[in-house]
């Protein structure tokens, strides 16, 4: 149940990036997002 | 009404940098997948049957802790031996002085035991923000054998949240994340997390094929006071003296560590308090553990050269004696082979019921002088 939670939880969060993503104009801030969705992803996927 | 999007030159920036952090995140994913990949191992022709430890406790069966033993029986009886690498995957000497036992021994008298990776979840990953290499290679005649360096403790995919505070099934209180190092998880659990049914597993191994002496090899840092030492449990303390005399009399120095009553969770505490087996822990010096290293590399992993542990030695910091030449794997492995040898040959003299009479042992001066590979198997 906890993983499900955790599950959800990352998904919503990567959501949110990948949505910040697409709607913000300024260059380094869309980089940034970037950068931190890849950490995202990586946990999406539970890859370690 | 159709609905109009206006691409922007920001949305054309977005769609290239998700495309760019799923590559890295595909490329990364690779890098960490291949810790997933099992080290192939080339049992010698005295193996008498491979086990899982599952075998022991059927729980474990299909998960990541399910790992492999392996059985050298000889044909006249005698003692049990049960050899453990890989309790701290990040502690390479204490896997390859397994490996190199399983590859090469065959047992006459009495049965042998060995486990080279116990905590085969560990293996799957590295600590993080230590920038270890994800493996280190050794040569051998025949090429390259490469083998994972891993963690300390379980992968957290394979056990996951720690608790804030982790109580083992001793009765220690410790910090969060112990409860995946499977030497603070002894005697274990049976419903526990999975690191401590691992512990339970083993436990159940030592009990069920009434293993008489039990060794748990693993390594540690040069400044820590407790390296090149036998650890043991009161119940072992004569045979740890009489190794240790035999040791140092081969000009091998090495300490006698007695197991704290009050340190619970560990193998040298618990497999003596909760079986009847002697219970034993060894511990070599490596730089690479430390903290006073400088990039870990993986030629500090194997050849164990650090100019912040030269400086050390100098100020004084260390608890073992360490030069411009390192401490190479080859000689951390040579100290446990010449342990494990001398604790074998004083078992039978505490006992002459329990001899273990084991050939082609890998000689620990030849290891010490010509490397590891020598005994090694070729890659296939």
């Amino acid at each position: 149940m906890i993983k499900i939670l955790y599950h959800l939880i990352v998904l919503f969060l990567t959501i949110n990036l990948i949505w910040y993503l697409f709607r913000e104009k300024q260059f380094w801030a869309q980089v940034s997002t970037a950068i931190v969705l890849v950490m995202f992803l990586l946990r999406l996927f539970l890859i370690k | 009404m159709p609905i109009k999007t206006k691409i922007k030159k920001y949305h054309i920036i977005a769609v290239g940098l998700f495309g760019l952090a799923a590559l890295l995140c595909g490329l990364t994913g690779v890098r960490f997948k291949s810790m997933h990949q099992k080290d192939t191992f080339y049992p010698s022709a005295g193996l008498f049957r491979q086990l899982k430890l599952s075998d022991y406790f059927p729980a474990l069966a299909d998960t990541p802790g399910d790992t492999d033993v392996y059985c050298f029986k000889g044909d006249e009886r005698g003692g049990n031996l049960l050899i453990l690498g890989g309790t701290h995957p990040n502690e390479p000497a204490g896997f390859i002085t397994a490996v190199l036992l399983l590859e090469n021994i065959s047992v006459t008298q009495g049965t042998v035991f060995i486990v080279p990776q116990a905590n085969l979840s560990g293996f799957t990953h590295n600590d993080p923000f230590e920038g270890n290499p994800q493996k280190f290679s050794l040569v051998t005649p025949g090429g390259l054998r490469w083998f994972r360096f891993g963690s300390r403790l379980t992968n957290p995919i394979h056990q996951w949240p720690d608790p804030t505070l982790f109580t083992n099934a001793a009765g220690q209180a410790l910090s969060g994340a112990e409860v995946r190092n499977l030497n603070r998880s002894y005697p274990g659990k049976e419903n526990g997390h999975l690191t401590e049914k691992i512990a339970f597993g083993i436990v159940n191994l030592i009990t069920e094929e009434a293993i008489d002496l039990s060794i748990d090899l693993h390594e540690a840092a040069p400044e820590y006071p407790v390296v090149n030492a036998i650890v043991f449990h009161e119940n072992s303390a004569e045979l740890a003296a009489i190794a240790s005399m035999s040791l140092q009399m081969e000009g091998l120095d090495i300490r006698m560590e007695a197991s704290p009553p009050s340190l619970r969770g560990l193998s040298h505490r618990e497999w003596g308090d909760f079986t009847d087996s002697m219970a034993i822990l060894l511990e070599t010096a490596n730089p690479s553990h430390g903290r006073l290293k400088g990039k870990p590399t993986e030629a500090l992993i194997t050849e164990g050269k650090d100019p912040n542990y030269v400086k050390a030695a100098r100020l004084g910091m260390l608890f073992v004696p360490y030069g411009e030449e390192g401490i190479p794997i080859d000689e951390r492995v040579a100290r446990h082979l010449a342990a494990v040898e001398a604790l074998v040959t004083g078992l039978q003299e505490l006992d002459p019921d329990l001899v273990i009479e084991i050939e082609d042992f890998p000689a620990a001066p030849t290891v010490e002088e010509r490397g590891i590979g020598l005994y090694l198997h070729s890659p296939k």
